[in-house]
């Protein structure tokens, strides 16, 4: 990828992080931003840029770099234009601990961490599926445990969903369809060494992805142990879109999108298609939540659903020029 | 706030009030042309017989069953009907929404009374060619209060108890409107959930308490009674006072984050459990009194 096409990715990535802290529901001029920034202004500007935008613009970056580079490395392991980092089970396992928490009546935190150990709990049963079928290592094998562990999950939440009440339903599907509302600094904190971890990793193993790509008896030949990368590699991909579900729910399209994009964009080996994923989707969330902030007030409209509605039409063309 | 009304003025304004108050709520809708009754779905309602064995499957019919006595006959409840204590010994038979007909048939019932919501149209017809006599009612406001509880005495062959409880609510709400009338209204936010950021909007009969008791909600506008909204927009309505739930209130002045907001950092976040109020039940007067008391502590006793 050209070194133009990166500064563009840093520059718009730079462009949507200001506008989200600038823009929102309620109106502050550039001053009363700047100076909530740098604490000189009122409490409540302050509060509102530092405890409110701040927070969750970065949150948002995180998510969507996560979710970016997850789906780069996903797609690359399996060789397949439609994995993403949901793939694991993620998303239905991420779902059904949360949705627990919330019918047990469970605070705020325990359910992003309920989320997460449901994710985890997802991941490890795919794989302990795939294996029993005899296929860790085959990506087709390990795409149908997905499949199979996320229909089971989705059940589990209908049937959790079942006896309680309006509200708690409210707020589980609230969670399901992803936000970064309630973002804190420890949160982001926790978050970026999460994605740093997670990216670094990936980003490690990115050499073996591109000679995985080439095919696995190829890799094979060329010193590349095939099960053992493969599994790393859905290991860190699933636990990096685990760590963003636990931060802010469901974010869909993300991970399956941009990939497509940066390699529409010239990017080629795993290496910069990783990394420039993590940008392109860091870039992507933080303009689909400042979507979702001001488009529809009083209400926010969820993360998830901004983020499909704004990649679908992308992916619709990109499938245009597949066929 | 300005000087407190004196006592002797408070009671003379309420009285005179209290005839008008609520004069408009009793909406005599209910009463048939060729002279029955008629539900919330516009079904005919028999009153012939007095039921014996009677099924609420809404938290409000329930305590208003209670509330004009009786409380004794009934023998099935939703999950959600806790109030009064005596409904706790009543059978759990699960949702109040899409019912569980064999359940409710199961308790042979001669009275089954649903919630007026589409959701429920099916339950109805069911039951009813069951051969069971089934009502649907909508008790979402306080003008629905006074209509129903008539209704369901009518039904249960007491419309003196109804007329009893009726009266003694109308004229509580009465005594706190006047009371607040003349009052300073504070603009208030009522928290109903944090995740989403749920408020009282002015669909629900908490916003009418709320006007009642002397204050203007900053979400009265929006018809939703539970609207979601966004914690910026909470912030550019900048209301005077928060009411929350006590483990809510808790956690609001835990965060950070809702030291943006004016009425936290100053320290009015009222605590006033909505989940003690199902619905604009017969505790609705003594509700709005409460909380009249909560908004204006030193003017209101």
């Amino acid at each position: 990828m050209r070194a133009s096409r990166w500064a563009l990715l840093v520059l718009v990535l730079l462009v949507a992080g200001v506008a989200g802290v600038a823009y929102g529901t309620l109106r502050l001029t550039p001053l009363e931003v700047l100076q909530g920034a740098l604490g000189t202004g009122t409490s409540m500007h302050i509060a509102v840029v530092r405890e409110l935008r701040l927070p969750r613009v970065l949150l948002a970056a995180l998510v969507g770099a996560g979710l970016g580079a997850s789906g780069a490395a996903l797609q690359g392991a399996t060789r397949n234009a439609l994995a993403e980092p949901y793939l694991l089970g993620v998303s239905g396992g991420a779902a059904v601990g949360a949705v627990i928490a919330v019918a047990l009546h469970a605070t705020a935190p325990l359910v992003p961490l309920a989320g997460f150990a449901g994710a985890l709990g997802a991941v490890a049963l795919s794989l302990i599926v795939a294996r029993a079928a005899g296929g860790q290592g085959d990506a087709r094998v390990v795409l149908m445990a997905g499949v199979v562990v996320g229909a089971f999950a989705n059940a589990a939440i209908m049937v959790a969903l079942a006896g309680v009440d309006a509200n708690a339903v409210r707020g589980a599907l609230w969670w399901m369809m992803g936000s970064a509302a309630d973002a804190t600094w420890p949160q982001v904190r926790a978050l970026a060494l999460h994605v740093a971890i997670g990216v670094a990793a990936l980003l490690v193993l990115a050499r073996a992805i591109d000679l995985l790509a080439l095919g696995e008896d190829t890799a094979a030949g060329m010193g590349v142990n095939v099960g053992r990368v493969t599994l790393a590699v859905y290991v860190a991909g699933a636990l990096l879109a685990a760590g963003t579900v636990a931060a802010a729910g469901l974010v869909g399209f993300v991970g399956l999108l941009v990939p497509h994009l940066v390699r529409m964009a010239g990017a080629r080996t795993h290496r910069t298609i990783i990394a420039a994923a993590a940008l392109g989707g860091a870039a992507l969330v933080v303009v689909a939540d400042l979507i979702a902030r001001v488009a529809h007030p009083p209400a926010e409209l969820p993360l998830g659903a901004v983020t499909a509605i704004l990649g679908v039409p992308f992916f619709l063309s990109r499938l245009r020029r597949l066929a | 706030m300005r000087s407190a009304p004196s006592l002797a003025r408070f009671i003379l304004v309420a009285s005179s009030a209290s005839s008008l108050a609520l004069g408009t709520s009793c909406r005599e809708h209910d009463a048939d042309p060729r002279g029955g009754l008629r539900d919330d779905f516009g079904d005919a309602v028999s009153i012939a017989a007095s039921p014996r064995r009677i099924v609420s499957l809404n938290p409000t019919t329930t305590e208003l069953l209670y509330a004009i006595g009786a409380g004794a006959r009934l023998v099935g409840r939703t999950s959600y009907d806790l109030y009064p204590p005596q409904a706790r010994e009543v059978p759990d038979l699960g949702p109040g929404l899409r019912p569980n007909v064999e359940a409710v048939l199961a308790a042979q019932p001669d009275l089954v009374i649903l919630y007026a919501s589409e959701d429920n149209r099916d339950a109805a017809r069911r039951l009813r060619a069951a051969g069971v006599r089934t009502v649907a009612y909508r008790v979402d406001r306080i003008a629905d209060f006074a209509r129903v509880t008539r209704a369901l005495g009518a039904l249960t062959g007491d419309t003196a108890a109804a007329r009893v409880t009726v009266d003694t609510v109308q004229a509580t709400l009465a005594r706190v409107r006047a009371g607040t009338a003349t009052l300073p209204h504070p603009t208030a936010f009522w928290i109903l959930w944090e995740r989403p950021l749920l408020a009282v909007g002015g669909g629900s009969f908490l916003n009418e308490l709320l006007r009642a008791a002397g204050a203007r909600n900053v979400y009265d506008s929006l018809p939703d009674p539970s609207p979601a909204v966004s914690f910026e927009d909470l912030l550019r309505r900048d209301p005077d006072v928060v009411l929350a739930s006590p483990p809510t209130r808790a956690r609001l002045l835990a965060d950070p984050r809702w030291r943006a907001l004016r009425a936290v950092r100053e320290g009015r976040v009222l605590v006033f459990d909505t989940t003690i109020v199902n619905g604009p039940s017969a505790r609705v007067g003594a509700s709005a009194e409460s909380l009249a008391r909560l908004l204006h502590p030193s003017e209101v006793h």
